[in-house]
């Protein structure tokens, strides 16, 4: 009985968080878009692909883009082909929860290039993924294979909010050149770190 | 709906940048420092510093109710808080010493950190010579979070005085908190990795009770925050099931802290274990494959083990007859004797699960612990000793009932050898069986069973072998009057047996016991000889004997022990006796310890000791080492060496541990030789 009841805790537990493995098949997903249109994950199959999740409210987002760390590496994305999706999986009523023309006049205000800004606010896709932090971030080859997840770069940790972003070892970025490259991924987990995703409760 | 939401969210926007507003990000000159949310005061436990002296200053933060702050591993999210210090030259900080965490739930994630307040130690080292007045800053980065979080940054400072330590009304306030940073473990404690689970099972130190324990990783990528982790009791050790991360990151440590409701009051202890060691450690941590190779080795090699060896003999006599059959015949005789063992052990997991589900410290060769089953065995023993000697074959009378019947009959006892051998092997323990069987035990119902199946295929493939390939028993002398003369010779084995297990017996239970089961077992011979007696007479006097026979044969089962005699010889009471305390206060003396777990009922246990143990040459050596010889009985149900065998894995003895002065113990082969053992010994230091 104790261990029936401890599978059904294990499964309890996976069903409420979920989480992807990097090597292997990355899970499909359709999510509604900041212009109303849905985008499926399997839509850019050919194409790299990388996952952001995001709260543009969580200090420790607004620092990413602030200090345009998060911008950079968007573009080192546009400049080799690579899909970019920004997502929110903040349920509506909390932080970081926008409706669409505030999704879009902040992609301009802060200069990003995402390709899609999509809301989750069920949290589903977060949940799937395994989404904790925001940000959090998940590279997809080409071939739809998780290569990478975690954080956006080493900054994380005590003192984030005195260092210098553009000193640090952005993961994504190594990520992308080595997939671009024909190379394994070197790192391919690493601790997200951030805020909460600020799931519906 | 929707309008509902953006308002409130208006509203909690509107809030916090009132509270930026009103409160800049600026820096206050001073020992305390308030943002709104949060507000930070310097404390010190002097406000003066002598020289080359260390200093306890604390840092309070005061949240909002319902805010908090972190710890220096977040969890799933946050950030623990940062500091600054901006100390006169020569000065030296201490990095932050972390008070014990609390869980911060945020459904489904777990963070770990402080509520309401928070207050956050460093120690100061003043150097020789400073000048006065000493002037100390400290710049500070936190983050203060409700369901959302607020990065805050402050600078606190003070002025201290040169000149003695002089307590003021904060020092008793800053000891306080000093006392609920982490400490190192006392108890021993070990991390075992189990397919996907870790187990951290540390000892219970005397009388504590302990009602709660919380393990706060203080590493990413190795436990899953958000799981809940189950604190199993048991009489003399704990063990508390981590879950592993969703995404798993290489780590050599279990570095953490663990938090305890020791009588109602919360303690923090620090932990950091090397795991690699453990899990490089194929007889702690085995995977379920290994699990069944071990078991189907074990089995094997079980067929050799000194206990099955007068099964042994009744099986050969048996596929001597029986090769005189058909092939196909034998063929059956060796499906269905298989089927009799793997019966047998799944009906022994099956138990073991039932009981282990009832919360039983159980173990194989657990039910030699019984006196009862002890006592059946010696009757059962005696019982085949008199078969095998005399003309008795029992259901023999039947007679030539047609070869269908007959055959039937053999089949039967083919099946009942199986079980039979299977009870008779049970305190034996093979090599590779104990971490097969440790790992069963631990395993889900269906996994373990899989384990005790694989025990069984082993313990049964000579048998099958020698059916399929009967030309293979060609090489024995042709059946004849040989036959019956090494029959009888096989009885005195079997009376060897019970003989053997009536000195187990002795020892769970008072003489006047054992002697009601010899007596009893007097009595069974008498019956038996009735029944061979009267096998010709008329059926009423046949009849008879038959129900006098029974009630001798039901008189002497009544005769047997119910329960351990409490008063008999207290083996505890012995010099080298183990207990936990025992151990634990000499391995924190640093001695070498030899730790011997052994029963009366183990022959293994008592073969290991008669060739290697008690042999003049170990004890030497162990004598010339100082190496402290510590034996941990099982012949009777003991729940803290069964707890002791469980924190290593196993369920069974033997068991030999050897405990250099520092560090973890060697496990040593559990078949043991005096040069294998002098080895080990010589090594250790």
């Amino acid at each position: 009985m104790k261990y029936l009841l401890s599978l059904l805790v294990l499964l309890f537990i996976n069903i409420t968080t979920a989480s992807v493995t990097t090597d292997l098949s990355a899970p499909s997903f359709e999510l509604l878009d900041s212009y109303g249109e849905n985008v499926s994950l399997s839509d850019f199959k050919g194409n790299t692909v990388v996952l952001e999740w995001t709260n543009h409210d969580c200090p420790f987002v607004a620092k990413h883009y602030k200090t345009g760390n998060m911008q950079s590496t968007q573009q080192l994305a546009n400049e080799q082909g690579v899909v970019w999706l920004t997502i929110i999986s903040s349920a509506p009523g909390t932080q970081g929860f926008v409706l669409p023309a505030k999704a879009n006049q902040l992609t301009s205000s802060r200069s990003a290039k995402p390709n899609h800004v999509l809301f989750d606010p069920e949290g589903g896709v977060g949940k799937m993924y395994g989404a904790k932090t925001t940000p959090h971030m998940y590279v997809i080859d080409d071939q739809g294979v998780l290569r990478y997840q975690g954080a956006i770069d080493d900054a994380g940790g005590i003192g984030f909010m005195n260092k210098n972003l553009l000193e640090a070892n952005n993961y994504v970025k190594n990520a992308l050149t080595e997939i671009q490259g024909g190379q394994a991924v070197s790192t391919r987990v690493s601790k997200p770190y951030g805020c909460s995703v600020k799931y519906k409760s | 709906m929707k309008k509902l939401y953006t308002n409130r969210l208006n509203l909690r926007l509107a809030l916090v940048l009132f509270l930026i507003c009103f409160f800049p990000l600026s820096t206050l000159s001073n020992s305390n420092f308030n943002t709104g949310q949060s507000s930070v005061t310097l404390l010190t436990e002097s406000n003066q510093i002598g020289s080359e002296e260390t200093l306890l200053v604390g840092l309070e933060f005061k949240l909002s109710p319902g805010w908090h702050t972190y710890w220096e591993n977040p969890g799933d999210s946050g950030e623990g808080a940062s500091i600054k210090w901006n100390l006169p030259s020569g000065f030296k900080a201490s990095t932050i010493l972390w008070p014990g965490p609390e869980r911060i739930p945020v459904e489904p994630l777990m963070t770990y950190g402080y509520e309401d307040k928070a207050l956050l130690l460093t120690e100061i080292k003043s150097p020789k010579e400073f000048s006065n007045p000493v002037k100390i800053s400290a710049k500070i980065n936190w983050l203060t979070c409700k369901d959302i979080c607020i990065p805050q940054e402050g600078q606190v400072d003070m002025t201290l005085i040169k000149g003695p330590k002089v307590a003021n009304q904060f020092t008793s306030k800053l000891k306080e908190i000093a006392s609920t940073v982490p400490k190192n473990f006392p108890s021993p404690y070990r991390v075992s990795v189990i397919n996907e689970k870790i187990f951290l099972q540390f000892e219970k130190e005397g009388s504590r009770n302990i009602s709660e324990a919380y393990f706060f990783p203080s590493e990413y990528g190795l436990i899953n925050y958000a799981a809940d982790q189950k604190l199993e009791k048991n009489d003399n050790s704990f063990s508390l099931e981590l879950s592993s991360a969703e995404v798993q990151l290489k780590t050599n440590t279990l570095k953490g802290v663990l938090k305890l409701k020791v009588d109602g009051i919360k303690e923090f202890y620090a932990l950091d274990l090397p795991l690699e060691k453990n899990t490089n450690n194929p007889l702690i941590s085995i995977s379920l494959l290994t699990g069944i190779i071990f078991a189907f080795l074990g089995g094997i090699i079980l067929n050799a083990m000194p206990c099955v060896f007068p099964i042994l003999s009744i099986k050969i006599l048996s596929f001597i007859e029986q090769s005189q059959g058909s092939k196909e015949k034998l063929f059956h005789h060796g499906l269905v004797f298989s089927a009799g063992v793997l019966t047998t052990f799944l009906a022994v997991s099956a138990l073991l699960i039932f009981l282990r589900a009832s919360g039983e410290a159980i173990g194989w060769g657990y039910q030699l612990q019984s006196p009862w089953v002890v006592s059946l065995l010696i009757y059962l023993f005696v019982v085949i000793g008199i078969v095998f000697m005399g003309n008795i074959v029992l259901g023999s009378s039947f007679g030539n009932f047609g070869t269908l019947v007959q055959n039937q009959k053999d089949l039967a006892s083919s099946f009942f050898t199986g079980v039979l051998a299977v009870i008779v092997a049970s305190p034996c323990t093979a090599p590779f069986m104990g971490p097969a069987l440790g790992l069963a035990l631990l395993q889900p119902g269906l996994q373990s069973i899989v384990i005790f199946l694989a025990l069984g295929i082993g313990f049964s493939l000579p048998y099958l072998i020698l059916s399929i390939y009967p030309q293979l028993l060609s090489k024995l002398p042709k059946p004849g009057e040989w036959m019956q003369t090494l029959k009888q010779i096989m009885a005195f084995p079997m009376w060897a047996s019970a003989l053997w297990l009536a000195w187990v017996l002795s020892s769970q239970v008072d003489m006047q016991s054992v002697f009601a089961v010899l007596l009893g077992a007097l009595l069974i011979a008498l019956g038996l000889w009735l029944l061979e007696k009267t096998q010709n007479s008329a059926s009423i006097l046949r009849r008879l004997t038959l129900i006098f026979s029974l009630g001798l044969m039901i008189f002497s089962i009544w005769l047997l022990p119910i329960t351990s005699d409490n008063n008999s010889p207290n083996l505890k009471n012995e010099e080298n006796a183990f207990s936990a305390q025992k151990l634990s206060s000499l391995r924190s003396e640093q001695r070498m310890v030899f730790l011997n777990f052994t029963a009366d009922w183990c022959i293994t246990c008592k073969v290991n000791e008669a060739i290697a143990l008690d042999q003049d040459k170990v004890k030497k050596v162990l004598d010339e080492k100082n190496i402290i010889y510590l034996k941990a009985d099982w012949t009777r149900k003991d729940p803290e060496i069964a707890s002791m065998l469980a924190s290593y894995g196993r369920t069974g003895v033997p068991l030999y541990l050897l405990f250099p002065s520092q560090g973890d113990p060697i496990i040593l082969p559990e078949l043991l030789t005096e040069d294998l053992l002098l080895d080990f010994l010589k090594e250790i230091n």
